[in-house]
């Protein structure tokens, strides 16, 4: 394996993952115009008032196709943006976006940018927040694992108590798995980092033991949603579900993308970010030449405009070089 | 005139229910759309909601069990007295309810009943909290462990203390203590370092300083609110509002339950809450007659457990406890 294979496949995990979640597109159709948009949601109303099973999906009338073929959307930005402002001080690289119009981000990521904006830093920024408990900063902690950072107070500007935790387990897995370590070591690694009395270190060691006893991924997407998920909130986001799922599918799969992905994808209340999370461990461990290579890897510009056309890989090399 | 301690808690849970049946129909909306609607919302039009039931259901708690209450009585309460009785729908309940429950169902114990589903901030516990400031009138460090002890099984975090905040200012307005020292006393029971104390220190400056700019309502929406989170049940925020609504009527029922309910937002949980506090400071006969005729026993459509009971019988029974 080449130097640097493990961190380019950590980014690439994130971008295949990303991907893969049926979220992605609706995100990519971001860039097309507003009432693109205000149609698909005609639609999903006529499917309700008419009773067809017909549902929409993200579709360009008159508009360009592109963005809605397979590929990255949130979770590859956000990464991109992580890894391109990482040497600066957290809260001002995250200063530096609030009163902004033009972007897209979790309800954590937009409340912090508020509150940052009536003068509440860090870690208020993060903890007087709706959804202190989502995953914004664990996709965000992939970039510190890779570089060997302390994910911390990145964390703390847009999340606290199980949103802070996920990022830091995280971010030491990918450590683990950078510097060559097996994924065993890597899930010893988070492990270390979740308190069993909290409860995204209850609800790992629960999505662990479950995805060992049905001894497979796909075979582990039942079990995992029936111990991880309420299906009572709205939004399948939160990191105590989100990075439960990407460890144990990780670990279950022996640490191959092309199983722990799709198993990820098929849990649609988690499919937003649990196959992007999946993908970052897999790929991280596998590194970037075992990947499946057809996956894309530009970003859209949806949740960043300027981001558009990048290639999350080339930021990657860049640190590798 | 002398307030008897029976006139106060009377009051509180009659302005609880009138302020759950007042905001009613303004929940979720926003001021520009009650100003639409009804210039100024002031008259009781239908029954209330989840509020009053489920303070009905915590008073219960507090009369069998009393100071001794434990997180497990109240677990057991659930397990016997309210999943049961869920046919279908759980009507009336908030994110924080269904998920207690659902992690009841799954076998789970408090306090992790409380943290394993994602709304541990709602404000569930801030709108039943006033019975345990009735309880431990003159005592809000009391009414804030007991209340805890309650939310332990459906909150977590600032849930847990928008409950607290709530139950001690109760407790303090049962004593006669004026509004100022009644918000002063559900601050103390909360750490200083909380968004929900942030959020009502905030919200008091803006109440306190009638020559800022802009619209009272405006202000403290701007104080306040979470502007991209499309859910209006938070703690802190409704407790913020709640209280600055109380301090802006005065510590009198009609004006503070008005001005919550004008507020928007969660406004039957925000006005059931300003109505509490009022109605513990002024008792029962300071709740407008022609709100008091409008409070019928509650139907038990949220809880039907607590069907045919009336929040002054409940509020006697507190009493009597005591």
């Amino acid at each position: 394996m080449m130097p640097g294979d493990r961190i380019l496949g950590a980014f690439a995990g994130v971008a295949i993952g990303d991907a893969a979640g049926w979220p992605s597109s609706r995100h990519r159709a971001g860039v097309h115009a507003p009432w693109s948009r205000r149609l698909h949601r005609e639609l999903d109303a006529f499917a309700e008032e008419h009773r067809v099973t017909a549902l929409p999906v993200p579709f360009a009338l008159n508009q360009p196709v592109a963005p809605l073929v397979i590929g990255p959307s949130d979770d590859a930005e956000w990464l991109a943006w992580t890894a391109l402002t990482i040497d600066q001080d957290r809260a001002e690289a995250f200063t530096g976006l609030a009163g902004r119009d033009d972007l897209r981000a979790r309800i954590s990521v937009r409340t912090a940018l508020d509150n940052l904006a009536r003068g509440l830093g860090p870690p208020a920024s993060g903890h007087d927040n709706p959804h202190f408990f989502d995953d914004a900063a664990v996709v965000r902690a992939v970039a510190f694992g890779a570089r060997g950072l302390d994910p911390t107070a990145d964390a703390q500007v847009t999340n606290a108590g199980d949103g802070v935790l996920g990022a830091v387990a995280m971010a030491r897995a990918i450590g683990v798995l950078v510097d060559g370590g097996q994924m065993g070591d890597a899930v010893e690694a988070a492990l270390d980092a979740l308190p069993d009395d909290t409860v995204i270190g209850r609800a790992t060691r629960t999505a662990l033991a479950v995805a060992r006893r049905a001894g497979d991924p796909f075979g582990a997407v039942p079990a995992l949603d029936a111990a991880l998920f309420d299906h009572v909130y709205s939004y399948g986001v939160a990191a105590a579900e989100t990075f439960p799922v990407a460890l144990a599918l990780a670990e279950v799969s022996g640490g191959s993308p092309g199983t722990a992905v799709p198993a990820a994808a098929c849990l649609a209340a988690a499919a937003d970010s649990a196959p992007a999370l999946t993908g970052a461990l897999t790929g991280a461990f596998t590194g970037h030449g075992a990947l499946p290579p057809g996956w894309s890897t530009t970003l859209t510009g949806c949740c960043l405009p300027e981001l558009a056309g990048v290639d999350l890989l080339d930021i990657a090399r860049g640190w590798i070089a | 005139m002398t307030l008897t301690h029976r006139g106060r808690a009377r009051g509180c849970l009659l302005g609880l229910a009138a302020g759950d049946a007042l905001g009613r129909p303004a929940e979720n909306l926003s001021p520009e759309q009650i100003a639409a609607r009804w210039g100024r919302l002031t008259e009781i039009d239908g029954g209330g909601t989840d509020d009053t039931e489920y303070t009905i259901f915590a008073a219960s708690l507090l009369a069998r069990h009393g100071h001794a209450l434990t997180p497990q009585d109240v677990a057991l309460a659930y397990r016997q007295e309210i999943i049961p009785l869920i046919d279908g729908p759980m009507k009336g309940a908030g994110f924080s309810e269904l998920g207690a429950v659902q992690a009841l169902r799954r076998g789970l114990e408090p306090p992790l009943t409380g943290q394993w589903h994602r709304h541990g901030w709602s404000d569930g516990l801030a709108m039943r909290a006033a019975p345990y400031g009735i309880f431990a009138a003159g005592d809000p460090g009391e009414a804030a462990r007991l209340v805890e002890i309650d939310g332990s099984v459906s909150n977590a975090g600032e849930g847990i203390l928008g409950g607290r905040a709530v139950a001690g200012a109760v407790a303090a307005a049962m004593t006669g203590a004026s509004p100022q020292e009644v918000v002063a006393a559900g601050l103390a029971v909360i750490p200083e370092d909380s968004w929900t104390a942030r959020n009502v220190n905030r919200a008091r400056e803006i109440v306190l300083d009638p020559a800022g700019s802009g619209g009272v309502a405006a202000r403290l929406h701007e104080a306040v609110v979470v502007r991209h989170y499309p859910w209006t049940d938070l703690a802190p925020e409704a407790v913020a509002l709640a209280f600055a609504a109380y301090l802006l009527g005065g510590g009198e029922v009609e004006e503070s339950v008005v001005v919550a309910a004008n507020l928007g937002r969660d406004a039957d949980t925000t006005a059931a809450i300003a109505g509490a506090l009022a109605g513990a400071g002024r008792g029962e006969a300071a709740v407008p007659e022609r709100w008091a005729r409008q409070i019928g026993p509650v139907e038990g459509r949220c809880l039907p457990v607590t069907a045919g009971r009336h929040v002054l019988d409940v509020a006697d029974q507190l009493v009597e406890g005591t």
